[in-house]
């Protein structure tokens, strides 16, 4: 435990030290920023965070797998690796520190947007309905979850961050893709189901609309372990090669 | 404290190490020595926990390593050949972070900390980022990151590759000097330099341990037959010099050093090579025998020295001997 806090502590430093955080950082306040005070901070628009969370969610495609694509890879591109490995470390305890770095960087970079909510309340009259918000950030990071845990097994299996990155980018876009097309199309009774299971945009429309279903957040939680537990495995197969 | 069984290890169809197996006392410094792609790193990273062996055990100061990893790797210090180290911390934030992975007691870090700088002459370094400074520091930096949690066994990957002459020397006194309290395991393809810094050797070459002895022993083994060189000039009484020193009690073959004969005419210095017969009740030094036969003959001796039959000799021959490279059936 003590070993996975060290870990995350010196990734998440090492993520703000790297130009990919930084830039990730900055665009994504930038672009959020823009929507909140030209769509959402107008006389007249209802008080409510949608504009931002539809923008975020996107947003999150390529930011999550640019944060994600260095944590392995990079160890494995400087040698570093043969010093974390050979550390008393389970390798279960570096993934976990690795995912655990990246999510609090992306925490890190949510958390100037609790600013939009402030302007709101302070300026809107009737009140923004806090439903809707605590739902969509509890959806917009069960979303990183799922992303960062895709992310960091395509990191765990090459040392090339390019290759990470677009990997887990071309993952999540394709779920989302099929997942979404699926589901418009008409398929016979076993299958349409097992689709509206899987896909994400139901879910995050259902988080959307304020509503908090714990079906959906066992659903992110679980996939995510899953990758991690996959990640986990690639790691350890280095050591056999 | 190192406990080493039968390993073996293939990539793919190459056999990297196929039988190596060695023990090492407490308070030892051993040299592992052989040529490039010999199965040094290999071997050493599966000392290190770093690769899981095909076949084989590793114990490290009594903690098995398939068993319990994490315990083992505990009491191991390690520097691998090329010093990997995060380039953009600092000296001090890197020792603090291994300090902490090694789970050493937040009161206990800052002390510990200081001591590896100081030991590794890093106090000056510790707040620059490890990506500016050069190759030297960088190899101090991972040596201190070794002993940081001050652990019983140290390995050490070729820890002077890549140093400048005056970092060597000190790198050599720092492994002299860990060497009285911890149990040190050097690699290098330099014999010179285990030599001088290891009480014993183990020659390593295509993935067997090939010579596995104290470092004196080693020495000593090739200084008990050596043979001469001797110049000499014939003279028209003497035109055959070979035939005089073949004579000498304890001779045992005489080589001539060019491969023709026809270079070596009566007028000519003939430089020969006499071996010594190490049956023979007269063995050991010939020079002087040499020096009295060719005196009383009136020949001429412009050189005449004992063969160092030097480790390096040995180590040759050995990695040479045997078989051609493996490949698994």
């Amino acid at each position: 435990m003590t070993a996975a806090l060290a870990i995350a502590t010196r990734e998440y430093r090492s993520l703000f030290r790297s130009p990919a955080g930084w830039i990730s950082i900055a665009l994504f306040l930038l672009l959020t920023g823009t929507v909140f005070s030209l769509i959402t901070f107008q006389p007249g628009s209802p008080a409510s965070l949608q504009a931002f969370f539809a923008l975020s969610g996107w947003l999150l495609l390529p930011v999550a797998p640019a944060i994600s694509m260095k944590l392995m890879s990079d160890e494995y591109r400087v040698g570093t690796i043969e010093m974390l490995l050979t550390s008393p470390v389970s390798d279960v305890s570096v993934i976990a520190g690795k995912f655990a770095a990246a999510l609090g960087f992306v925490i890190t970079m949510l958390a100037p947007t609790l600013l939009y909510i402030i302007v709101l309340i302070v300026s809107a009259d009737p009140a923004p309905d806090p439903g809707p918000i605590v739902a969509g950030y509890l959806c917009l990071i069960l979303l990183s979850c799922l992303f960062l845990s895709v992310g960091t097994l395509a990191s765990a299996l090459t040392p090339s961050q390019t290759l990470a990155f677009l990997a887990t980018l071309f993952f999540l876009l394709g779920l989302l893709v099929v997942s979404s097309t699926l589901a418009s199309a008409n398929l016979p009774p076993p299958l349409d189901s097992a689709i509206a299971w899987l896909s994400l945009t139901r879910r995050i429309r259902d988080f959307a609309t304020g509503v908090i279903d714990l079906s959906h957040i066992v659903f992110f939680l679980s996939w995510s372990l899953w990758f991690l537990v996959l990640a986990t495995a690639a790691l350890t197969m280095r050591r056999w090669r | 404290m190192i406990h080493v069984q039968s390993l073996r290890k293939s990539f793919g169809r190459v056999l990297a190490v196929s039988d190596v197996s060695f023990s090492l006392p407490k308070g030892i410094v051993a040299g592992l020595l052989g040529p490039n792609g010999a199965g040094k790193t290999t071997t050493i990273r599966m000392i290190t926990g770093f690769l899981t062996p095909d076949q084989g055990t590793v114990t490290i100061a009594d903690q098995n390593m398939n068993a319990d990893a994490i315990n083992a790797r505990k009491n191991i210090g390690y520097l691998p050949e090329s010093a990997p180290i995060y380039p953009e911390m600092t000296p001090r934030e890197y020792l603090a972070h291994r300090a902490r992975l090694f789970g050493i007691p937040r009161n206990k870090r800052n002390s510990a900390i200081d001591h590896a700088l100081e030991r590794c002459w890093l106090n000056e370094m510790q707040s620059r980022p490890i990506g500016h400074l050069s190759k030297g520091y960088r190899q101090r930096v991972g040596l201190a990151s070794a002993i940081v949690h001050n652990p019983p066994v140290i390995v050490l990957d070729e820890p002077t590759n890549g140093l400048d002459p005056s970092q060597i020397l000190e790198t050599r006194k720092l492994m002299h000097e860990l060497g009285q309290t911890h149990t040190l395991l050097i690699s290098s393809h330099i014999l010179s330099e285990i030599q001088l810094t290891c009480q014993r050797i183990i020659i390593i070459a295509r993935g067997k341990v090939r010579a596995d002895a104290p470092t004196d022993e080693l020495t000593q083994a090739q200084s008990a037959s050596p043979s001469c060189t001797v110049e000499i000039l014939p003279t028209s009484t003497t035109p055959d010099p070979a035939a005089i020193l073949r004579a000498i009690p304890g001779v045992k073959k005489i080589t001539r050093f060019s491969s023709t004969d026809a270079s070596y005419t009566t007028d000519t210095w003939h430089k020969l090579k006499v071996d010594v017969d190490p049956d023979h009740s007269n063995t050991g030094d010939l020079r002087e025998s040499i020096a009295r036969a060719a005196f009383k003959s009136g020949l001429l001796i412009r050189e005449l020295h004992a063969e160092n039959v030097s480790l390096e000799r040995m180590f040759l021959e050995l990695i040479e001997a045997e078989d051609s490279p493996q490949e698994i059936q």
